[in-house]
């Protein structure tokens, strides 16, 4: 059994680690070098809701309010870093009983207080994690849940997850007050920095400080308004440029840029929020079967120009053909860059001395910059001899649209297709390119399964630099094979005022510390 | 005139049932369904394809569709539109407090729509072709053909970034009571409202002019009846009568279908909600405001034609 270190943590997060109290010189950047200020209030725009719609009774339940602000009013056992690497947070040990890395304990922090002055202990997590592992889909890996003292409690899982510490740090995974299934959470009642005192489903949420708060003197804000703005980008820029909002989270990059020269403004972004990937389905007479065609293809790509051209130079990244972001620390990039030469010559030996037409890719305008995303990529590889039409298709039933039927035996195969691809750890993201999931493309053979049995052995490997390693290995089959392509990918924006500090974004945006902003 | 008042009546509700099974039939055929919309592309990487047609069994999306029509219908009819298939919330809940905010915003617009329209259109109608009645003309046109999103985004320019008095978007919650919000919707009135009386006036000057030039009015001015006396008592009913047909379809457009004043300023109507339950694929919440929503232009219709009915003799042999 290995003991890892919070270093090792940091750096991808295993098994793990006894780390002393967690306080607050451990969580978080530096605090800026001015002093923080106590009080006032933050009131911002969220431009991206939450997919499910929440009623008047359950608008108080972290499944229902919007995503990316479930960690302000609840705490969860883990918490991703802006690196992506994992820490402790309201657990102060998390480590796994034996090798098989299949049986977790976890032992909470003493004394943390819930909104209602009841204290938390391993009851309420074992309550939530009951409710979380049959709703929530990264937790129903979790097949028993159980306390085994007042602050210590064993998570059993359906196989061994050397990552299992990215699931406790889940927007999914709070702890809440231990009741029934049934109404477990409604209630809103938890043990992050704020409370909450107004729910407007789907609308508006209004949180006050929370003066017993597990960290001593945070947080530094009196209030928090979150303002709903899905789909209204314009509203919140109003609201943004009227001075009702100090900030405005999730913009569009070319919408940011109208606020770069005002010095009332300043962006904030982080890096690695989301990239896309390009499905290739390697059904019997699809070009893609042919490995040199889609080696082809990735050369011809001109990554940076996507970058330039969509991302306006500034907020966005080159991706190396897997699901990994280039902030993690496993991703190794894709060597050689842009190669046309390579390209033809890779055509021709396939057959195609006189180019490809690779049909029609289909995308969706998941994200705004999707359009000239996906413009730049049918040009730039039309220098390689690559023809390829792309199609808009509606977000609606867009999943069903690009996904066919695993059995090709069936004849309902995947599309050539793009969908975005979200920030996760290693773990899931690596996962994603297994045969049996639409993204790989009906993508079989040797490399396949030597891949997927690297997956599985990283899944039981608790040395995060042993995992490391393997996920490197990942990668250069995914570099030689090309199942799938993610060309590049942008970054989380924010555009705020600058009187609120100590603001600075993260690529999962739920994993922001508001309890750490203040107002100058 | 009480079997034609029975006919309109009976021909309203059959439209109603019409527009029920039509309405059903286009939630239908939406593409996607409330589980795809409600998982993350992440999460469902991470289920495993059995479980995933095990969750939308559980949530009722594999009955048979004549099974939920009727469902639908008799919901319809019992006013119980059932629960939102994700947080089963029941529809009321959801739709109330939005339904009752967009009628806020329409009856605010109407009441200040009316009186001013009505003067204008009378104005312009009284002085036709003079100066007056060409800026009234000229005026409408462009107020009613600017579109709406337009209009609202110059004066949230003018009155809220470059001058700030009023708020941009509205910050005010879905239960607010009407005064607090209305407060809070300087603008999105305002927008709503410069279209509507444009519209309003230019309906009224067109009835007004036809009563103006009548033979009753020709008549009645041989008699020495004061001007005053003939514009306001004879010949105003006279020219509202018409309009009011198009006076109910427009109020009732006001409460459906004013979506893109909604979203330019965030107020939380129907039309937020609607678009919310289309983006959800909520059918039960899309079926019920899409409902209402024809119940209104419905139920305004048939109120419109039983006013004629009332005061125009001549329908009542139609």
């Amino acid at each position: 059994m290995s003991i890892v270190n919070r270093r090792d943590l940091l750096q991808g997060g295993a098994g793990v680690a006894l780390l002393a109290a967690l306080d607050a010189s451990l969580l978080g950047e530096a605090v800026a070098q001015e002093q923080p200020k106590r009080g006032g209030t933050l009131a911002y725009a969220q431009l991206s809701a939450n997919r499910r719609s929440a009623g008047p009774n359950n608008s108080k339940h972290p499944y229902f309010i919007v995503d990316a602000n479930t960690k302000q009013i609840w705490s969860t056992p883990t918490w991703v870093n802006p690196e992506l690497g994992l820490e402790l947070e309201i657990a102060t040990k998390l480590e796994p009983a034996d090798d098989s890395l299949k049986v977790w304990d976890m032992t909470l922090r003493e004394g943390v207080m819930f909104h209602d002055m009841t204290e938390m202990t391993a009851a309420d997590a074992v309550a939530s994690f009951d409710y979380h592992r049959q709703n929530a889909p990264f937790a129903r890996q979790i097949t028993k849940v159980e306390q085994t003292g007042k602050y210590t409690v064993r998570f059993t899982l359906e196989a061994g997850n050397a990552e299992f510490g990215y699931v406790l740090a889940e927007y999914n995974s709070p702890i809440m007050k231990a009741a029934p299934l049934e109404t477990i959470g409604l209630d809103g009642i938890g043990t992050g920095a704020f409370k909450i005192v107004q729910s407007d489903p789907n609308r508006l949420m209004i949180l006050e400080r929370f003066e017993s708060y597990w960290r001593k003197g945070l947080p530094h804000l009196d209030r928090i308004e979150i303002h709903n703005r899905e789909g209204q980008q314009e509203s919140a820029l109003n609201g943004l440029r009227s001075g009702q909002f100090d900030a405005v989270m999730n913009i569009d990059g070319r919408a940011a840029l109208q606020f770069q020269n005002d010095p009332n403004f300043e962006i904030e972004t982080a890096r690695g929020g989301y990239s896309f990937v390009i499905q290739m389905p390697k059904h019997p007479g699809s070009p893609f079967l042919d490995k040199r065609v889609r080696q082809a293809f990735a050369y011809a790509i001109d990554r940076e120009a996507i970058v330039r051209v969509a991302y306006s130079g500034r907020f966005g990244w080159i991706g190396n053909d897997s699901h990994l972001m280039v902030t993690d620390a496993a991703f190794v990039p894709r060597a050689g860059g842009r190669d046309v030469a390579k390209a033809k010559q890779l055509l021709a030996e396939a057959g195609h001395p006189n180019g490809i037409n690779l049909g029609t890719l289909y995308w969706s305008p998941q994200l705004p910059e999707a359009g000239r995303y996906f413009q730049v990529l049918q040009q730039s590889v039309k220098d390689a001899g690559i023809t390829l039409a792309i199609e808009e298709r509606p977000n609606d039933g867009y999943i069903q649209f690009r996904t066919g039927d695993n059995d090709l035996s069936k004849g309902n195969f995947h599309k050539f297709a793009m969908t975005a691809v979200g920030s996760r750890n290693p773990g899931i993201s690596l996962f994603r390119m297994r045969a049996a999931f639409v993204e790989s493309g009906h993508w079989r053979g040797p490399e396949h399964d030597k891949y997927l049995a690297l997956y599985n052995q990283a899944m039981i490997t608790p040395d995060a630099a042993k995992r490391k390693a393997i996920y490197a290995e990942m990668q250069a089959i995914l570099h030689e094979e090309v199942p799938a392509i993610l060309p590049a990918g942008g970054n989380t924006l924010m555009v705020k005022r600058k009187h609120m500090r100590n603001m600075p974004y993260h690529p999962q945006i739920w994993s922001i510390r508001y309890e750490e902003i203040w107002r100058a | 005139m009480l079997i034609a008042a029975l006919r309109r009546v009976l021909l309203s509700v059959i439209t109603l049932v019409m527009l029920a099974v039509f309405i059903f039939i286009a939630t239908e055929i939406m593409p996607g369904d409330a589980l795809d919309v409600s998982l993350s592309a992440d999460e469902i990487a991470m289920i495993p394809p059995e479980r995933l047609a095990k969750m939308k069994q559980d949530l009722g999306l594999d009955r048979p569709a004549h099974e939920r029509l009727l469902a639908f219908l008799n919901g319809a009819i019992t006013l119980d539109f059932g629960k939102t298939l994700i947080s089963k919330t029941p529809v009321s809940a959801i739709i109330g407090y939005p339904l009752r905010n967009s009628l806020i915003l329409a009856g605010a617009v109407l009441l200040i729509a009316i009186p001013l329209a009505l003067a204008i259109g009378i104005a312009a109608a009284f002085w036709k072709g003079r100066a007056v009645d060409h800026l009234v003309s000229t005026g409408s046109i462009i107020g009613y053909s600017i579109p709406e999103f337009v209009i609202g985004t110059i004066l949230v320019m003018l009155f809220a970034v470059a001058w700030p008095i009023f708020p941009a978007t509205i910050t005010a919650s879905t239960r607010d009571p009407a005064l607090t919000l209305l407060a809070s919707s300087p603008l999105a009135v305002a927008t709503v409202l410069i279209g509507s009386i444009a519209y309003l006036a230019r309906l009224l000057r067109t009835g007004m002019v036809d009563a103006l030039a009548s033979d009753f009015v020709e008549r009645l001015r041989l008699t020495g009846i004061p001007e005053w006396r003939i514009v306001f008592l004879h010949a105003l009913p006279a020219a509202v009568v018409p309009s009011l047909t198009a006076l109910a379809l427009y109020a009732a457009s006001l409460v459906s279908g004013i979506v893109v004043v909604e979203l330019v300023f965030a107020y939380p109507g129907l039309g937020q909600e609607l678009v919310r339950g289309v983006t959800r694929r909520e059918v039960h919440v899309v079926q019920a405001i899409a409902l209402c929503s024809a119940a209104v232009v419905v139920a305004l219709n048939l109120l419109a034609d039983l006013a004629i009915l009332m005061l125009d003799p001549r329908t009542r042999r139609a």
